[in-house]
């Protein structure tokens, strides 16, 4: 990783660039005006608002240095691994704010194969001779190795399968409380318990896609997404930029609803015994972490 | 226990030292009785007493966690839930019916078990619980409680069950709508169809019901012919049995 010493020589020749501590000074103008503000105001949040700054500051300068770091990895192994350290992350993010039996595990599992899966294909797609493959990779100083594209779409991919497996648990969960008389009366006609409950299961699966692919319908009329910004920004073409906006897009969407249909399968599999009942004490279990949440 | 298969023809369930707990809390114990074949078959007793638990045992809604029970002599452990689900109807206190039309509520059994049905047959269901061929196409949330009710029903008797339990299936209708569904339940009952309710109500006892197990803190107390219980308890008694105090607070 010799790469690693080009960017701390470039991090320090950055700091001993004078633009940025005038930009720097100019900019605490502003922060003076603030504090009249908050003088004038009596809010007494003076002291809150400096020291606010400054530690920003700071936390954002590392973290910027550790992008940094990270983006310019270069070895599969070690990228596979920081994506494993993140799926894990969100794992546990989802199963704090959705603490039901086992959700860690299978929200885990769910997501570490959706995003594997996904960025395996991604990474493969550059074996295609004459292609780039389908993850664009920007040029720029820490640019050409393969953490700099690895790392920002990955963390997108997790980000999105987290968050939309969220949704649909919730949705999913809520569902089978509300329907639990439904459910018994599908199961007592005869009915498995997945198609008791296919319905429910359908439902959770639309809350939680319909938003983002709202989102794709109305790019480039109500919202421009980030990515896209930031590449035409750094000087990639619009339409090279649009096409990779849609194409990540798809990555996103479909490890999202893999990672909603794995956690919500395994999850409904507790809710229903080996017999095909309802099974009555992990009913009083979810249920009962309703009324805590509304505490 | 003496649990020596007698072979009864006459008996419909066996129930075999049946006991069933929730977590720690013990709901029946010790439960042994015979249903037998050609009857309606009350299940009383005050709330909480384990009646609905008890009635959901049958179709294996819920297992018990000790003890056996027997339908027409084969022990249900050893039957599939869907099979015997199929075979046994099951009617809730409320209707809980699916979204959608009169209908969809009727062949969602029929369409699990490929069962055929034409329209013509699906309107000899609804005769079967007093209801009119236009309500087919409806939409089951504009219909009435009493209503939603008897297409519950209709839809229990579109699988063609020759069992059905009951489990308080009028106590939130009025005495109009509670009187067709036990007209209903009387013919389906001369039909064949045997029939098992969970009731808390001491008139409906008496009007349908020829013979009774009472249950008591989920233990059965008796098994009588209707006629008896009326004679043996004079009538305080009886209303203590009755009272369902705690209705509001049942899980």
């Amino acid at each position: 990783m010799t790469n690693i010493i080009d960017i701390l020589n470039d991090i320090v020749f950055t700091l001993t660039d004078p633009n940025i501590w005038i930009r720097l000074a100019l900019a605490s103008i502003l922060l003076v005006i603030l504090i009249i503000f908050s003088l004038w105001q009596n809010t007494k949040l003076e002291r809150k608002i400096i020291w606010s700054f400054f530690r920003g500051l700071i936390q954002i300068m590392l973290l910027g240095s550790i992008l940094l770091l990270i983006f310019g990895i270069d070895e599969l192994w070690l990228l596979y691994i920081i994506l494993l350290f993140m799926c894990f992350f969100a794992a546990y993010t989802n199963w704090r704010s959705y603490p039901y039996p086992k959700i860690f595990r299978y929200n885990f599992i769910a997501i570490l194969t959706s995003v594997m899966t996904i960025m395996t294909f991604a990474l493969l797609s550059s074996l295609i001779p004459n292609f780039d493959g389908i993850i664009y990779q920007p040029t720029g100083s820490a640019g050409s190795s393969l953490g700099s594209f690895v790392i920002p779409v990955g963390s997108m991919v997790i980000f999105f399968a987290m968050r939309e497996s969220g949704v649909a648990l919730e949705r999913l969960k809520s569902d089978l409380l509300k329907s639990k008389g439904e459910i018994e009366a599908a199961l007592a006609l005869g009915a498995t318990p997945n198609r008791s409950i296919r319905g429910l299961l359908r439902d959770s699966f639309r809350a939680s896609l319909v938003p983002t692919i709202n989102r794709v319908a109305v790019l480039g009329i109500v919202t421009i997404p980030g990515l896209m910004s930031g590449m035409i920004i750094g000087g990639a073409s619009p339409i090279e930029a649009a096409v990779y906006q849609i194409v990540v897009f798809m990555m996103l969407l479909t490890a999202a609803f893999f990672t909603s249909i794995v956690t919500n399968y395994l999850f409904t599999k507790q809710f229903f015994t080996s017999e095909d009942q309802i099974n009555l004490e992990f009913y009083n279990i979810i249920s009962m972490k309703k009324k805590e949440k509304k505490k | 226990m003496d649990l020596s298969n007698k072979q009864n023809n006459n008996e419909l369930f066996k129930i075999v030292d049946v006991e069933f707990q929730l977590r720690e809390t013990k709901i029946l114990s010790e439960i042994n009785a015979t249903i037998n074949l050609s009857d309606i078959t009350g299940i009383i007793g005050p709330s909480g007493a384990g009646k609905s638990t008890f009635l959901r045992l049958l179709n294996k809604l819920i297992s018990p966690t000790n003890g056996n029970i027997y339908y027409k002599s084969q022990n249900t452990k050893e039957m599939s839930s869907q099979k015997i689900r199929k075979e046994i109807g099951f009617v809730q206190q409320r209707p809980y019916l699916f979204n959608g039309t009169v209908k969809y509520n009727l062949l969602y059994g029929p369409k699990l078990w490929n069962i055929e049905y034409s329209d013509e047959e699906l309107v000899q269901l609804l005769q079967k619980v007093a209801l009119e061929k236009n309500f087919l196409e409806k939409q089951v949330e504009g219909l009435s409680g009493g209503e939603q009710q008897r297409v519950s029903l209709a839809r229990s008797l579109a699988n063609k069950p020759s069992v059905l339990l009951l489990d308080e299936p009028t106590s939130s209708l009025d005495i109009n709508s509670e009187e067709i569904i036990e007209t209903s339940l009387k013919q389906l009952n001369q039909e064949g169809i045997k029939i098992i309710i969970v009731t808390h109500s001491l008139e409906q006892t008496e009007r349908i019901t020829d013979s009774l197990l009472f249950l008591r803190e989920g233990k059965l107390i008796e098994k009588i012919p209707t006629e008896k219980f009326f004679s043996k308890y004079d009538n305080n008694e009886i209303r203590l049995f009755f009272k369902d105090t705690q209705s509001e607070d049942r899980k």
